[in-house]
């Protein structure tokens, strides 16, 4: 990273480093929105442009990790309104000083211990979110049908169980 | 904790769907679409004369209003792409304006046959060696702006689209960077 305090000066060796560490949690984030491989490619493209064109107003080098995924999910969340026919300004940016800390959630490890958490939900959840996880892009339809729930149930099943995830997760990060 | 950040690490965890290489060759080439001592020009509200319906009316009614915008951004004279667009029924078309150092830079931008024109103009007037470089991730035209400051590019792949203006003896000027859709 550029010790100068500024991230203007990077170079491509580092720009690199930053792809590789980055990528993958980026591409993660983007299609947990449901986005096509299309749709999803674009707004992670989108977040290394954003990066391009605010790299001098970014005074902390550390903190662009979290920036890139905060920035991600803000593109993704674009273009999935978008996609529902909603009209959405394309301008609008995440302050560069102010990246989401819970961002640094998106990490493999992390995740594993999130697998060995929904192990502990009983059924629909832990098959519903599995579903939703290993295919994000599927239709309440299809879930309903995969699960042989009624399809009105699929929305309130989902928050009801993701929230018992996240408080299990929260639960265990407390310890 | 996000909903979508759960889902994402989860995801990783599961090791399912990893980047694929196109994505991660997009994210390097990037690198080389910075614009060294530039000026980024940020967006700025077009005028809205009285009676005229506002931008999210717009957007709800888009091809109407795109002849609409065409003449608050002062380019109605001549067929842009935005024009050409609501008259032939394209799915996109938006006019945007950018400023900085002095610089207005309008954008309208159409996708029609699955290929984005361009169309816009840069106020005041850049002198006679200003040039216009109208940038995709993918590919870059150059054009010399008239004299009235327009510009113009067809045949562009869709999706992310910057304008920069580059005039001697001042740092180019950026637009930043915008999605135009299918």
């Amino acid at each position: 990273m550029p010790t100068d305090n500024s991230f203007a000066t990077i170079d491509q060796a580092t720009w690199e480093d930053l792809v590789a560490r980055f990528d993958g949690r980026m591409w993660a984030v983007a299609r947990a929105f449901g986005l096509s491989a299309a749709d999803a490619a674009d707004a992670v493209q989108g977040a290394w442009l954003r990066l391009v064109e605010s790299a001098g107003t970014i005074r902390d080098p550390e903190r662009i990790g979290a920036w890139l995924v905060t920035t991600t999910r803000h593109e993704a969340a674009r273009l999935s309104r978008r996609a529902r026919g909603e009209v959405v300004s394309d301008l609008d940016v995440p302050d560069t000083a102010l990246p989401d800390p819970t961002a640094a959630v998106v990490d493999a490890d992390f995740g594993r211990q999130v697998w060995r958490r929904l192990d502990l939900l009983g059924e629909p959840c832990r098959s519903l979110i599995r579903l939703y996880v290993l295919h994000p892009e599927a239709r309440y339809t299809q879930i309903a049908v995969r699960l042989n729930l009624p399809i009105g149930s699929i929305g309130p099943t989902r928050a009801r169980c993701m929230a018992r995830l996240r408080a299990l997760v929260e639960e265990e990060e407390t310890r | 904790m996000r909903e979508e950040y759960l889902l994402a690490a989860l995801r990783m965890g599961a090791g399912a769907d990893p980047v694929p290489e196109g994505v991660s060759a997009a994210a390097r080439a990037v690198f080389g679409l910075r614009v060294p001592g530039g000026v980024p020009a940020g967006p700025v509200d077009l005028p809205v004369p009285p009676g005229t319906r506002s931008s999210a009316e717009a957007g709800a009614a888009q091809t109407g209003a795109a002849q609409t915008e065409a003449v608050e951004a002062g380019t109605a004279q001549t067929e842009t792409a935005q024009t050409r667009a609501a008259q032939t029924g394209a799915a996109q078309a938006g006019v945007r304006r950018f400023s900085a150092d002095g610089l207005v830079i309008d954008v309208e931008t159409a996708v029609i046959g699955g290929r984005m024109e361009v169309a816009g103009q840069v106020s005041p007037v850049p002198g006679p060696d200003a040039r216009i470089e109208v940038r995709t991730p993918h590919i870059a035209k150059v054009r010399i702006p008239s004299g009235s400051g327009h510009f113009a590019v067809a045949g562009l792949p869709p999706g992310w689209l910057s304008v920069v203006c580059h005039r001697p003896g001042h740092p180019p000027v950026f637009t930043r960077w915008i999605h135009v859709h299918l």
